[in-house]
């Protein structure tokens, strides 16, 4: 039988191997005289840090409002800041990317790497004193094997269930249909309580916006569009949080975000790099808050349509990831805070293999790759051609993010010197994605969000999984990294995993299925009274305890400058 | 002879009836035009329900087939007349349906939003007018005068302000420098109970209604303005002066109200603008308002929320013209003909 733990500490030696990178990556920046110290980039770990404060409130900010706090039916970032504190996963993800017991407190694989058992903690309960069952985790499978739930982020992660069944009362078996060493990240997953649902609609019941706790918080009351507050589970028994309450306040405007902080009516909240830039020279923020910033496996690129004429052909995608200036975009863009990257992970991801580096910026050899393709301008026009087709297209971008439109603009205008025209189009979000699916688009600006740990490139670049099907929307094709996605799907040993990644790295920067332009820092600001902050390859909270270690000084209510 | 004056006699009330039910009459279809427009512009736009989930930076990507699914939960894979047959159906039983995205009942979701807004709104107007229309009695009484022109200048300066611009001064100022006022929300938190909670809520309408304010003061006090000084030149005014009425007692019961018809005909058109939210200052206040419930819903393509919302602006808009046409026709029966 083989077990999960090898796992855990392959992943977590993995991890130490990031952070020694994150570190030295930070060490590079240095910061030119007329600009604040820029902070240490790498990973914050205040858990040690001074004696942590119990009590008082902890006033979180929310960009938008959760769509429900059902777990099973969650979709975004929002859903997964609250249900943090309220709903306990079987397994979760810790700081250094390794999946630890959870809910479960343990788990085993069958030799034929299909069937997973599980066994819950024998004391944990409910906030209404009922235990959590292994038919709450039965009954939570089942909801979203079920083709009336929408759970778009669950749903493909169990498509593969053969049979879900409890064994007794404290443990359960999931079977696969197909051996699939990556399964177990499906089990990140947060239960719901079977007793509250019985006899009511599963999409519409109360439940929905007023959850049972299982966790080191339950729910109090939810103001739409204004608030949701949270406070101490009293059944609770594992790791306590040091706030008595959790007060998440939801306010859409970053700049207006960055205020209540200076006001001191949010204790946290993300910035951008232009807030960023104001908070150095800020005094006021200064006194009373802190910027913290580190990587995590967040990257961006530009999609290129392998299918499209213009993009079959290797040289020419290869041409287009040298014609973009990285370097001179890490500087620029990101102030140093950004790293070049070679392939689809960020550099904190151990199948990265920092020994791929990536593709230089060198025009000269992009021109000479493009003219032996036989792209060369023969009409005169300015713009290279072959066979009477233009070297021209339409760079897609969603029209909500500055950061990127700058990135792609910067990058059309490096095209045109070389003979390339390409054409900036925002487009808004919906009608964006909708394009990029039905790979009715040359090119496009996209950003990358890891929502877990998981490594796996299969749904995003294996041939299988074009659109409809999945979502390799690049069309990426190539027979030995189909393969090599195959193989590494079946490799139960975590370490020869790895090495399959490491290969399939060198092949997808030769191959530049896409431009991978960088992994950016992640920027929030806290209020100086909090302690205890821990920062992860997952951010802030996408790993366990993530938050429950933070800590506060009463508040300042009024702020320093504004007392004297 | 006989038939006559029982046309006569009949006139009156039966006229206003008949005119009454003319007008809805012609309101209905004009309603079920507003509905099909928006239907088809709300369902032919690109993008679905499905394709919204997450935003550029949260990129959790969603299969097609996985879309294709929730196409088929959402019923979005039937075809349009068929879609549009059934909301009609439910609408006609005043059923506004279920939201997409949280699967809450549309009137829930727009009950929950409607008194921020009209507090915001209705504040908004009534503080429009009150200044508005003293600045233009005063600067149409001496039209080119010192004061019209110092106003018109100010007027227009805060005219040309973009809210957001402003919005995010006066926050920085009054908020976090000198904290005096409260920097968003509808209340604190923990609200403060009885006779401290109204002045906690008054403190948090102060910054966003001056928002909503100041860039309409401008229309209203030129409208005013014109009226005014129009009125001023003509005989009537003329006449109170010789009377011996003061001068400030002729502009205001005389030469104002020539400039009122106008605005209140104005006015009916502007109330249902009071359901409408502001989407810039409810964002920027992080007001739980109908504009932010709007613009959230056409972001996240939640099609019942969007309809429901502009079946409701219809609604209101028809209802406020309606109502400005029977005040109209009884004021003046020559309209009751015509119309």
């Amino acid at each position: 039988m083989k077990r999960l733990p090898l796992t855990i500490l392959l992943l977590a030696l993995a991890a130490c191997r990031a952070r020694e990178e994150a570190a030295r990556a930070g060490s590079g920046l240095a910061p030119s005289p007329t600009e604040a110290p820029a902070p240490a980039l790498g990973f914050l770990d205040e858990s040690r840090d001074g004696t942590p404060v119990e009590g008082g409130v902890l006033r979180r900010r929310l960009v938008g409002e959760p769509t429900t706090l059902n777990a099973v039916l969650q979709t975004g970032v929002p859903e997964q800041q609250v249900l943090q504190y309220v709903s306990r996963q079987l397994l979760d993800f810790d700081a250094r990317l390794a999946l630890a017991p959870g809910l479960a407190q343990k788990w085993e694989v069958s030799e034929d790497g299909r069937e997973y058992r599980f066994f819950l903690q024998p004391d944990a309960t409910w906030e209404d004193g009922n235990a959590v069952t292994s038919g709450d985790a039965v009954f939570t499978i089942r909801r979203i094997l079920d083709p009336k739930v929408p759970s778009p982020v669950f749903k493909p992660l169990f498509a593969d269930v053969e049979v879900v069944e409890a064994i007794d009362a404290k443990s359960f078996r999931v079977r696969f249909r197909a051996r699939d060493s990556l399964h177990a990240y499906a089990f990140a997953l947060p239960l719901l309580p079977e007793k509250r649902y019985a006899g009511h609609r599963f999409l519409r019941v109360r439940e929905n916006r007023a959850p049972l706790s299982n966790g080191p918080y339950r729910f109090v009351g939810w103001k739409t569009q204004e608030s949701i507050e949270l406070e101490r589970n009293p059944r609770w028994s594992g790791t306590r949080g040091h706030f008595d309450r959790i007060l998440f306040r939801i306010v859409p405007e970053n700049s207006v975000a960055y205020r209540a902080l200076l006001e001191g009516s949010l204790d946290e909240t993300s910035i951008d790099q232009s807030l960023k830039d104001r908070s150095a020279a800020d005094r006021r923020f200064q006194a009373c808050c802190r910027v913290v910033e580190f990587y995590n496996l967040d990257y961006n690129y530009i999609a290129l349509n392998n299918r499209s004429p213009l993009f079959a052909d290797v040289s020419v995608r290869r041409a287009m990831t040298m014609l973009l200036d990285r370097p001179a975009i890490v500087r620029s863009l990101y102030r140093g805070s950004a790293r070049i990257i070679s392939g689809p992970w960020a550099p904190d991801s151990p199948a990265y293999d920092p020994a791929v580096t990536p593709l230089p910026f060198d025009p000269r050899a992009a021109a000479e790759l493009l003219d032996r393709a036989g792209w060369r301008d023969s009409n005169g026009d300015g713009t290279r051609d072959r066979d009477g087709k233009e070297l021209e297209f339409d760079l897609l971008a969603s029209a909500g993010s500055t950061a990127g439109r700058q990135l792609d603009e910067i990058f059309a205008a490096e095209l045109a010197r070389t003979g390339i025209r390409a054409r900036v189009r925002p487009i808004e979000w919906a009608a964006f994605v909708e394009r990029i699916d039905a790979g009715d688009y040359e090119a496009a600006s996209l950003a990358w969000a890891a929502s877990d740990g998981n490594p796996d490139p299969f749904p995003y670049w294996h041939s299988s999984q074009f659109p409809p099907t999945g979502v390799n929307i690049a069309f990426y094709a190539n027979p030995a990294a189909d393969t090599l996605m195959e193989e590494a799907r079946r490799e139960l040993d975590s370490e020869k995993r790895l090495e399959i990644y490491h290969r399939l790295h060198r092949i997808f920067r030769d191959d530049a299925p896409v431009v991978f332009v960088v992994n950016a820092s992640q920027k929030y600001a806290f209020r100086r009274r909090v302690g205890g902050l821990v920062t992860s390859p997952l951010g802030l909270y996408g790993f366990w305890p993530g938050p429950l270690s933070w800590w506060g000084r009463p508040n300042e209510s009024v702020d320093p400058e504004k007392r004297n | 002879m006989v038939g006559q004056t029982q046309r006569v006699r009949r006139s009156g009330e039966e006229e206003l009836t008949r005119f009454l039910l003319r007008r809805i009459a012609l309101a209905v279809p004009t309603l079920f035009g507003i509905v099909v427009v928006v239907f088809l512009l709300v369902h032919l736009a690109p993008g679905s329900p499905a394709s919204a989930l997450g935003s550029a930076e949260s990129g959790r990507r969603v299969s097609a087939a996985a879309r294709a699914e929730l196409r088929h939960l959402y019923g979005l894979d039937r075809p349009l007349p068929e879609r549009f047959v059934r909301w009609l159906g439910r609408v006609a039983r005043f059923d506004l349906g279920e939201s997409f995205v949280d699967r809450r009942p549309v009137s829930e979701r727009i009950r929950e939003a409607l008194p921020a807004t009209l507090a915001l709104n209705g504040l908004a107007l009534f503080f429009t007018l009150a200044i508005a229309i003293p600045i233009g009695v005063a600067a149409g009484g001496r039209p080119e005068g010192p004061f019209d022109r110092g106003s018109a200048v100010v007027l227009f300066a805060l005219y040309s302000t973009p809210v957001f611009w402003a919005a995010l001064l006066v926050q920085t100022l009054l908020c976090v420098k000198l904290g005096w006022l409260p920097l968003y929300g509808v209340s604190s938190d923990p609200a403060p109970a009885g006779f401290a909670g109204l002045a906690d809520r008054l403190a948090h309408l102060a910054l966003p209604v001056t928002c909503l304010t100041y860039g309409s003061l401008a229309f209203f006090a030129r409208l005013v303005r014109s009226g005014v000084a129009e009125a001023r030149a003509q005989d009537f005014v003329t006449a109170a002066l010789a009377r011996g009425l003061s001068r400030r007692q002729a502009l205001w019961r005389h030469a104002f109200r020539n400039a009122l018809l106008p605005l209140v005909t104005l006015l009916g058109l502007l109330l249902p603008g009071l359901l409408s939210g502001s989407v810039i200052v409810e964002r920027i206040f992080a007001w739980p308002g109908l504009g932010r419930l709007y613009f959230d819903s056409i972001l996240s393509r939640d099609y019942p929320v969007v309809l429901g919302l502009s079946l409701l602006g219809g609604v209101a808009t028809l209802a406020a013209t309606l109502a400005a046409d029977v005040a109209a026709a009884l004021v003046d029966p020559r309209l009751r003909e015509s119309g």
